[in-house]
């Protein structure tokens, strides 16, 4: 086979990928919104999350896509499963409505996204969005990103350290309070009792 | 780079191997239990018992695939098929030979050789969860749910510490490439000298993340019968049963890859042979741990986990980072 035909194919290759991970991509995006059980509408999550890996992995990013699948598809969403189940899933009457602050808020959030897809779109009819660059060889390697971490985007690096620090305390004091007020409970009962 | 055809047959030889190996582990774990229990075990299928692994199979393939009625029979279905899938693929990416020159081709001792096939082992990993909770989920039965859930805050905890205690030998060799850290140990002395501390955190946290006794609580069979595969019967069952022993072959494979020199060995280059016999060692330590120690209690394992296994981990972690920068 000669060269030219090899890169052709690999092209078809690319292509299809990209057609199955987008479609995935949307279909899975449908279904989280669409579904009435919150347990399938998290499953749907977890296929969109794995198919944006996919599209990471076509421009060239394994570390970035190993890690969205290890963090995201992973670890984020098995608490969402966890928390479903534990609630009950199935039983549960879907979320219909809400408050119209709510209502509100979701429609300006969609107006807000249907505007950046617009703008993007009309960017890349518009051709500036064009622009061409030559990978090398250390692009989207673990080292090269652990470098830029601790150079070029030191702060927002830190900034990021700081919030999920303040999440964790957040977490350990919501944890034992909820410990205290139970100690709160069980002394009131003993006392209930010897009254 | 080889063929894609060679990939193929490497693919296909491996999966095919690692069956067998569970197929064996279940006859090797019947047969040392016995031993250890002063039982003879399985002795009536074949000399030994070594045709016992074909029995079971055969009875389990039989055996009428029972459903519940409430349950949510595609995610009940696709469950187990989930689990046995990715745990047989992270196998791929464990080198198991320093390579072949056979014929006119260069044959490389792994299926897929990635730069990041370390981070790679923990995604699947992260990813076979799902099996055990949606097939726990959808069973819609109070034990199964339960199991599930505890399946999944013990996995969950002891991921980090297990990723943590890797960290270890990852700074050291300065790779997360499998291959290329087994080829520095080539030179120098095995990883489990320097990283001892990280060899024991691994050892410890793998046995969690398999599921193992001492840290069988998934599975409890005295609390909550039999844990997230409650409702499977037949080889549904045995596609649970088969992931669960695929994990802990992986995790052993992955312990002598990044701790004892993979296929390196002291004295004949035997390759692969070495490999074999030092994963052997691994998964006897582990069958051995099921006959001597009693199942935690569940805060046990979790004041265990977060408070002992997690700071050590990270410490051995820092100061392996700190060692490294002031030697360079």
């Amino acid at each position: 086979m000669s060269l030219l035909a090899v890169t052709a194919v690999g092209n078809v290759l690319v292509w299809a990928v990209w057609v199955l991970a987008v479609a995935t991509c949307i279909g899975t995006g449908l279904l989280v919104v669409t579904r009435t059980n919150p347990f399938h509408s998290a499953l749907a999550l977890i296929g969109n999350l794995g198919s944006l890996a996919v599209l990471y992995l076509l421009l060239s990013s394994e570390f970035v896509a190993a890690a969205q699948v290890l963090v995201y598809a992973g670890a984020v969403m098995v608490m969402f499963l966890f928390v479903i189940a534990y609630l009950g899933g199935k039983a549960d009457a879907p979320w219909i409505g809400g408050r119209t602050w709510h209502q509100a808020a979701s429609a300006v959030a969609g107006l807000a996204i249907l505007v950046n897809v617009l703008v993007a779109i009309g960017m890349a009819a518009g051709g500036s969005l064009k622009h061409e660059a030559q990978l090398d060889q250390v692009f989207g390697s673990p080292s090269e990103i652990g470098r830029l971490f601790l150079t070029d985007h030191l702060l927002a690096f830190e900034v990021t350290s700081i919030v999920l620090l303040i999440a964790a305390v957040g977490g350990v004091v919501l944890g034992s309070h909820a410990r205290r007020s139970e100690a709160e409970d069980a002394a009131a009962l003993a006392a209930g009792e010897q009254v | 780079m080889d063929p894609w055809w060679i990939d193929a047959i490497k693919g296909f030889l491996i999966i095919n191997i690692v069956l067998v190996c569970f197929a064996y582990t279940t006859w090797l774990e019947r047969k040392l239990l016995s031993r250890m229990q002063g039982r003879f075990g399985p002795n009536r299928a074949g000399p030994f018992g070594l045709l016992q692994p074909i029995a079971d199979l055969v009875k389990l393939v039989r055996k009428e695939a029972f459903m519940p009625m409430s349950a949510s029979a595609k995610l009940y279905i696709a469950a187990p098929i989930l689990s046995t899938f990715t745990a047989l693929l992270a196998f791929a990416v464990i080198p198991f030979g320093a390579g072949w020159h056979i014929w006119k081709w260069d044959v490389s001792g792994v299926v897929v050789d990635a730069p990041i096939s370390l981070v790679l082992i923990f995604a699947l990993g992260s990813l076979g969860v799902y099996g055990f909770i949606i097939g726990g989920w959808a069973s819609d039965s109070k034990y199964s749910t339960l199991g599930a859930m505890r399946t999944c805050a013990q996995l969950v905890s002891y991921e980090v510490s297990l990723a943590l205690a890797v960290l270890g030998v990852v700074i050291q060799a300065g790779t997360l490439n499998l291959s290329e850290i087994v080829h520095q140990q080539g030179t120098q002395f095995w990883f489990f000298g320097p990283q001892f501390v990280g060899l024991v955190v691994f050892f410890l946290a793998g046995t969690a993340e398999t599921s193992r006794p001492p840290f069988d609580l998934p599975e409890g069979d005295t609390e909550i019968v039999a844990g997230y595969h409650t409702e499977y019967s037949g080889m549904r069952w045995g596609l649970f049963q088969m992931s669960e022993y695929v994990h802990m072959i992986t995790l052993s494979a992955l312990g002598v890859t990044l701790f004892f020199g993979g296929w390196h060995g002291p004295w004949a280059p035997l390759g692969p042979l070495w490999f074999f016999l030092k994963l052997l060692v691994v998964v006897f330590l582990f069958i051995w741990m099921r006959a001597s120690l009693p199942r935690l209690r569940y805060d046990q394992l979790m004041r265990f986990g977060w408070k002992i296994l997690l700071p050590v981990a990270t410490l051995n972690a820092f100061i392996t980072a700190l060692v490294v920068v002031a030697v360079n």
